[in-house]
């Protein structure tokens, strides 16, 4: 299989093309096509959430996605969240001032469950952030801090 | 290599200090997808390799056909044992001079399935992955060992170097008042950092240039340079941030040898991602152990024995030892001890380090067993603990330098409320929910290695500090940037870290939990090198107000230098720097003590851990201590385990910097809970195959299972320790998790379960 198939995909707000196969996934479109490396690969399986990425404003995993499936819809990654003047989003401000990773491999995909999870409305109790923060795996084990930078950031964007 | 700037978002001046609440000058770059991990580099011509592996787990390769992937697009290399470039075996960390047969990182001979016999290299990832699911390989299968149950396994043989004895244990047990005697077991457990292991390999003529995660940059580049058969010079391995390591991105492994030598072979960069399933193949974590402890004690709960036998599983070819009598001989004391220690051969990949290799299942034994031997005197399992302390190391009959264990019992058991519990078990309940309490206690050596470190202080007065030390979250590039600011005495903010580099200053491993202490000893070394130099500029510039002063007059805050006896004048680094004609000033200074202060020497301390001081090393007895309370609630009719709460209290000496060290204590301690409720590597019995192999079937601990967690620092400056008074605290967190929680379900429903993980099966 080497045919390959141009898309127009409309990445943080600007449309960029990229010729691939079609077996590509959003995942590794973003990441080995796109210089987009914000995204992480931790299992291409669906499993650990890293790959997390907005699709029309609703979080979904890049790494079960082709990349052809999102032409026409608005992709945002981590590279998109801080607003054009550089300034953190409220949710990445958070993570750093409570410390929510380590290695921050996982960061990424967490910070965009995150943002997901508040504009959800899931951030009513602390087991409610715990559930709806459970599809990313954090092997560094910042999950307590997680909970604090979500429960704060939802307060500041409320 | 990567230049981290401190940016310290909020909180106040003294977080930038050592001791400070300073948040991770790496943060930024992690939070906006800017940090650029190993394998997000993409040299011009950059082509992918995909690891063929072993179906079987015992026999050898027969043949390959790799007549099919050849020919299927993009492929431009099958890589086997018959065509590979011949690769020269490299001494290994423990510097034994390497065999003079070639290295064969593709297996013919195959002892666990999963081992790599074949790569797949083309254009792309997809066409990569494609071709090598069209290789064919045929076996000649042996039967296998699938583990330590297996009847083929055997007892294994004896590691002489593991036995501890002292006193005459078999004859005190004999006429104890009180013994009791049970198995204790631990299953194969995985790293799992959550950024897969792999590398990309780029050859320009006979240099080298790894973008690869590691704990060990110089150790990785000298075996790198031994196998290609170039000089240490010649490698450039570049790592300035990991995606979690957890003891497994320490030393080199065949798919780095395999990616390397695709490169060379191809002239052409090539990316080797390592596939999750691979991440339970390519290297190994935890062995499975088994080990039996008797525990002979006067009525009142004096112990007078400790017998203890155990066994780890390794691989067919190769030795590898978990401890397990590390924490039990040193944690009470006891005037007869005796502990032996066998090792198993089965079909699997070599075990490596994971997290306490060694203390970790060492203390779920005798952490689980002086719970028991509570409840068969009939004593609370605080009381037994503190009865038993050890006052002294009993083991080396040493002092320790410092042991905050009593005052971490007292702590924790105040902030969890222990008073509270219900001596007798399955006697505290709500509703469906069984309630139990639990302690156990842990510990950690003080490992120390000699470390270096490069500090610039530049014409601006900014300062730079370079390492090929590395952060993979503990915290490494924020402690030294707070190092050498408080050193030198200048904001936090004009401070920047380079890590992360085999070009720079040499590290020795990020492992037993030793790199904060040697690097902040090796910088502050440095910096005050620096700012000696400094000082000795601004006295002896003519113009200075500070001429011919004393040195040891001058004070420098802030980045300005002053005289306290002369209030008025004041001037800034820039500017002496600039009214000297100096564009810097460096200091380059290591640790090692004077006899080991030669070339050779010195290479031999970072790229092997020959120098590594034992605890035991001195006058003294090194260690971190730790003891964790714990609250679970099981359903009685499902046998599901949760845990409500968590109270810990650690002794790791100083912290230089308390946010991050409290991170990683709860990193270890969320991990410990992983081990004592979820992880299991699971192994078909037929074939001797890891088949939970993906994180699905291998469960982790997810946010939803973690409660908020308490942790207390006990702990006060130990300058025996280390010069500047920290102690272990990476791997301190994860030991005793596992006793603490499985003290607590006995306690909550009367079930001892002594094989990890607890789960439900086990307890209805």
């Amino acid at each position: 299989m080497t045919n390959t198939i141009s898309l127009n995909l409309d990445i943080n707000g600007k449309t960029q093309e990229v010729t691939v196969e079609p077996r590509v996934t959003l995942l590794d479109a973003l990441r080995e096509h796109l210089g987009l490396t914000g995204t992480k690969k931790g299992c291409d399986h669906g499993q650990c959430g890293a790959c997390t990425v907005h699709v029309d404003g609703e979080r979904i995993l890049s790494c079960l996605t082709l990349a052809a499936q999102v032409e026409g819809s608005k992709i945002t990654t981590i590279e998109g969240l801080s607003d054009a003047a550089g300034e953190l989003h409220p949710v990445q401000a958070a993570f750093l001032e409570h410390d929510a990773f380590q290695c921050g491999y996982c960061t990424p995909g967490q910070i965009m469950s995150a943002v997901a999870c508040i504009r959800e409305g899931h951030t009513g109790s602390d087991e409610e952030i715990r559930e709806y923060m459970s599809g990313n795996l954090c092997r560094c084990g910042a999950y307590p801090h997680i909970v604090d930078a979500v429960r704060e950031a939802a307060k500041v964007m409320s | 290599m990567t230049i981290v700037e401190t940016r310290a978002k909020r909180g106040d001046a003294a977080d930038g200090t050592l001791g400070g609440r300073l948040s991770r000058i790496d943060g930024p770059a992690k939070i906006t997808g800017v940090a650029d991990y190993a394998l997000e580099h993409h040299p011009e011509g950059m082509v992918h390799a995909v690891l063929v592996e072993s179906a079987i787990a015992s026999g050898r390769v027969l043949a390959i056909d790799a007549s099919a992937a050849k020919v299927a697009p993009g492929v431009l290399l099958v890589l086997t044992p018959d065509n590979a470039m011949p690769i020269k075996s490299a001494t290994d960390w423990l510097n034994t001079p390497p065999a003079d047969t070639p290295y064969e990182p593709l297996a013919r001979t195959i002892t666990f399935a999963g081992q790599h016999v074949a790569a797949v290299i083309a254009e792309t990832f997809e066409q990569a992955t494609a071709a090598a699911a069209l290789v064919k390989v045929s076996y000649e299968e042996t039967p296998a060992i699938f583990g330590l149950d297996d009847p083929k396994a055997g007892d294994g043989m004896p590691i002489d170097r593991m036995t501890i004895e002292w006193g005459d244990a078999q004859g005190a047990l004999a006429t104890a008042p009180v013994s009791i005697k049970q198995e204790y077991r631990t299953p194969r457990e995985y790293n799992v950092p959550i950024e897969p292991h792999g590398l990309i390999a780029e050859w320009q003529s006979n240099k080298l240039t790894v973008w690869e995660p590691s704990q060990w940059i110089d150790g990785m580049a000298r075996t790198y340079a031994e196998w290609f058969d170039i000089p240490f010079e010649n490698v450039q391995l570049r790592s300035p941030y990991i995606g979690g390591g957890f003891g497994s991105k320490a030393l080199p492994l065949e798919h780095g040898a395999i990616a390397i030598n695709a490169a060379r072979m191809l002239g052409r960069p090539v990316k080797l991602a390592v596939t999750r399933a691979q991440t339970f193949t390519a290297y190994g974590g935890r062995p499975a152990t088994r080990q039996t402890i008797e525990l002979g004690a006067t009525r009142e709960g004096k112990l007078v024995s400790i017998i203890q036998t155990g066994a780890n599983e390794t691989s067919i070819k190769d030795v590898a030892v978990e401890p397990l009598g590390s924490v039990t001989s040193i944690m009470y004391a006891t005037p007869n001890f005796s502990s032996r220690q066998n090792i198993v051969r089965v079909n699997t990949v070599k075990p490596g380090a994971l997290r306490a290799p060694g203390e970790n299942p060492s203390a779920f034994g005798i952490e689980c067993a002086i719970d028991e031997l509570a409840y068969e005197i009939g004593i609370d399992p605080l009381d037994i603990r503190l009865l038993n302390y050890a006052e002294e190391d009993p083991h080396s009959k040493k002092p320790w330098s410092t042991r905050r264990l009593r005052e971490a019992y007292a702590a924790g058991a105040d902030a969890f409320g222990w008073s509270k519990r219900h001596p007798k078990p399955r006697s505290m309940r709500e509703g469906n929910a069984l309630i139990g309490y639990g302690v156990a206690a842990g510990t950690y050596p003080v490992r120390r290695t000699p470390g270096e470190a490069l500090v610039r202080i530049l014409g601006n007065g900014s300062v730079e500090v370079a390492s090929s030390g590395i952060d993979m979250g503990q915290g490494t590039y924020t402690i030294l940037a707070q190092t050498a600011a408080e050193a030198i005495g200048v904001p936090v903010e004009v401070v920047k870290v380079k890590l992360g580099d085999s070009s720079l200053p040499r590290a020795p491993v990020a492992g037993g939990s030793q790199l904060a202490n040697l690097m902040t000893g090796a910088v502050h070394k440095a910096a005050l090198a620096a700012r000696d130099e400094l000082i000795g500029l601004a006295i002896n510039d003519p113009k200075s107000p500070f001429r011919d002063l004393q040195a040891n007059t001058l004070v420098v805050e802030n980045g300005q230098i002053s005289s306290p006896r002369d209030t008025g004048s004041s001037i800034g680094i820039a500017e002496v720097m600039q009214r000297t004609g100096r564009e810097r000033i460096e200091a380059l200074r290591d640790t090692l003590p004077e006899k080991l202060r030669n070339d050779k020497d010195h290479f031999r301390n970072f790229t092997t851990i020959t120098t590594m001081l034992s605890p035991t090393e001195g006058d003294y007895s090194l260690h971190s201590w730790c003891v964790h309370f714990v609250e679970v609630r099981v359903d009685q009719d499902f046998g599901t385990v949760r845990v409500a709460r968590m109270v810990s209290a650690l002794d790791s000496g100083r912290l230089y910097n308390p946010k991050l060290a409290e991170s990683q204590w709860k990193g270890g301690i969320i991990m410990g809970i992983g081990q004592a409720l979820l992880e299991e590597g699971l192994v078909d019995a037929r074939n001797a195959r890891v088949i939970n192999n993906n994180l699905s079937d291998y469960l982790v601990p997810t946010n939803a299972d973690i409660p908020d967690l308490k942790v207390i620092s006990v702990g006060t400056p130990d300058t025996n320790a280390s010069v500047l008074g920290g102690k272990a605290v990476g791997e301190l967190g994860i030991v005793g998790v596992a006793p603490a929680i499985a003290n607590a379900v006995y306690h909550a429903t009367g079930v001892r379960v002594r094989d990890l993980p607890i789960t439900l099966e086990k307890l209805i």
